[in-house]
């Protein structure tokens, strides 16, 4: 891994980071961090490391649905405390539209206008979305985006229809499957987990 | 922080559909035609463009293989005769034709975006009944993409053979990479695989007019190339000569390597599949040549007397032809670290930090820093000490 120049601000979103931890990692240079083999800055790196690795895979599995033509939004249940970052990504992927992470209990709102991000910390998604709805005058479960008279195809089923074309048995491995697509990753980001719906013997199952 | 009914009230004031059209689709097509380029890669959505898209892998198949892209045909009808290929003239057992609209392609490619399923569209294509007519429509798709719908997702085209200089150039200036197959290393081989392709004219031709046009703005993640190894019977050198000749003369950004499989109905059906160790093998060949920077001469240490890859590590290979005595990494340069198995640049660099600071004295400084030790220590000494066998050196 590079460690990168605002490494701090990844530690201070660890679950176990605290002022102490901080305080200490103020001591090191993202270089040191890199070569070191001190264990202190080894468990810096480690830390580090841990969170930006659950970043890249929520900004990779968490999937978003429209509600209305604002606001998108997912499922997100992260273990280090990175909801907002990895909702203002969003928020700057669809400049205008109202990002909306979040699970049971917390949730985050981002929006990007102007090259500008504004967010908001709220309580479960639920009630975040209900408020929306009625601020954004939104219908209560209408057709979401588009034309609404089109036979619209699920998108995730859409989804599976081409996910499963794109699947070659002869190269099958599902060790490399499972190292890329860790199943608590896939859980924190509310993916229905995801499998090949072809050539799935029992093996897979009890291997898996 | 501001509250919720602002940022309502302000993304009530951007009042313009960016969502885009939801997608209705036949999902026979969808599968058929995606089905169409399931050996196609295209291994990363990074693109270094004036706001640099990351490389995001949104799912695997349990091949491990990445999907990141809507990887479609535009349609399946083509014209050529390729001996491996399900979709050509001369196949017994051909799927039913079908053919998407840049319309359809389009809402697909935004509605599957807009969820965060992928990060873009790569789109190829059977030639149809003549390869100019589909690669318009090609240029089409994404051309509504990117101005019709504003889209800043990442598009990889496809260049069909023979495909017109002004068609390419339009390609060029929408995709962030655009490709054309070689699919085989020399014309020879080439002709044994499909007799409707001009080599030289309809693929390198086109290679060279994508390279004449490239400049510092357009086609930011530059131009690859795929090819079909094992189908014309050609040996890993010959590949390896054709790829240099790639990266030397065209500037390819990358070249990938399909093991071929042989496809019901096709010419070629009952032609033995090239084992997948082949493919990876080639890989590894590749990237010692274009990250390790190794000369051709060494990579050459690792094919046999037939210009065959053998199914292990070619690094191990030519370290233990071209390596005579054991490195000590905290003297030995860049380069001499790179060919040490085990080492790859990122740990080669911070060995050479390390050492600065202070005299490196064991191998669990090394692992440490990210060196596969137990592959390097034979061919390490620390210090005048060292953990090579006998029989290493001896062999």
């Amino acid at each position: 891994m590079r460690v990168p120049e605002d490494f701090h601000y990844y530690l201070s979103r660890h679950l176990d980071c605290n002022e102490r931890l901080l305080a200490r990692a103020r001591l090191f240079t993202p270089r040191d961090l890199e070569i070191s083999t001190d264990p202190d800055a080894m468990r810096l790196r480690k830390m580090v490391s841990a969170v930006m690795g659950e970043v890249h895979r929520m900004l990779a599995f968490v999937r978003l649905k429209p509600l209305g033509s604002q606001v998108l939004y997912g499922y997100l249940k992260p273990r280090h405390r990175i909801g907002e970052h990895v909702c203002d990504h969003f928020a700057r992927r669809t400049p205008g539209i109202i990002a909306v992470l979040g699970n049971g209990s917390e949730s985050w709102i981002s929006l990007c206008r102007e090259g500008r991000i504004m967010r908001d910390h709220g309580t479960g998604m639920a009630e975040t979305l209900e408020r929306l709805r009625s601020s954004l005058d939104c219908p209560a479960d209408g057709p979401v985006v588009g034309n609404p008279n089109v036979d619209d195809l699920n998108v995730d089923d859409l989804w599976q229809v081409y996910y499963d074309s794109q699947y070659c048995p002869e190269k099958k491995n599902l060790a490399a499957f499972h190292s890329r697509m860790p199943r608590k990753d896939q859980e924190a980001a509310g993916l229905r987990l995801v499998q090949n719906k072809k050539e799935v013997t029992l093996d897979d199952f009890l291997g898996g | 922080m501001v509250t919720l009914d602002k940022i309502a009230h302000l993304a009530e004031d951007c009042r313009f559909d960016s969502l885009g059209p939801a997608a209705s689709v036949n999902p026979e097509k969808l599968s058929l035609l995606g089905e169409g380029t399931r050996h196609d890669v295209c291994a990363s959505t990074y693109s270094p463009r004036e706001t640099p898209l990351p490389g995001i892998c949104h799912s695997f198949t349990q091949d491990g293989r990445c999907v990141s892209l809507f990887k479609t045909l535009y349609t399946n009808h083509c014209s050529h005769q390729c001996n491996y290929c399900t979709n050509a003239t001369n196949c017994s057992h051909k799927a039913k034709t079908f053919s998407y609209t840049p319309e359809e392609l389009a809402s697909i490619t935004l509605s599957l975006y807009r969820s965060n399923y992928i990060e873009g569209l790569f789109l190829s294509s059977g030639a149809g009944r003549n390869e100019n007519d589909i690669m318009e429509k090609m240029v089409e798709t994404a051309c509504q993409l990117r101005q019709k719908h504003g889209f800043r997702g990442y598009i990889h085209l496809k260049i069909l053979p023979g495909a017109s200089h002004a068609h390419i150039q339009e390609a060029m200036e929408l995709a962030d990479r655009v490709s054309i197959n070689l699919e085989a290393s020399t014309a020879t081989h080439m002709s044994e695989m499909c007799a409707t392709k001009n080599y030289e004219n309809d693929i390198l031709q086109r290679q060279r007019y994508i390279r004449d046009m490239s400049t510092a703005v357009n086609l930011p993640a530059g131009q690859t190339t795929q090819l079909v190894v094992g189908a014309g019977g050609e040996s890993d050198e010959e590949i390896f000569k054709r790829i240099i000749y790639e990266y030397k003369e065209i500037g390819l950004k990358r070249a990938y390597y399909s093991a071929f499989c042989p496809q019901e109905g096709t010419h070629f059906e009952r032609k033995e599949a090239q084992p997948q160790w082949r493919e990876h093998r080639l890989y590894q060949m590749d990237w010692l040549y274009r990250v390790y920077h190794f000369q051709p001469r060494e990579i050459r240490q690792a094919f046999d007397e037939n210009g065959f890859l053998h199914n292990n590590d070619p690094k191990m290979a030519i370290a233990r032809e071209f390596m005579d005595s054991p490195v000590d990494p905290n003297v030995a340069t860049i380069q001499e670290l790179l060919r040490v198995p085990g080492i790859g640049p990122r740990s080669a660099q911070r060995i050479v930090a390390l050492r600065k600071r202070q005299t490196i004295l064991a191998k669990s400084e090394l692992a440490a820093i990210g060196v596969r030790i137990k592959r390097a220590a034979p061919f390490l000494k620390i210090n005048g000490w060292r953990d090579s066998t006998l029989e290493m050196w001896s062999e």
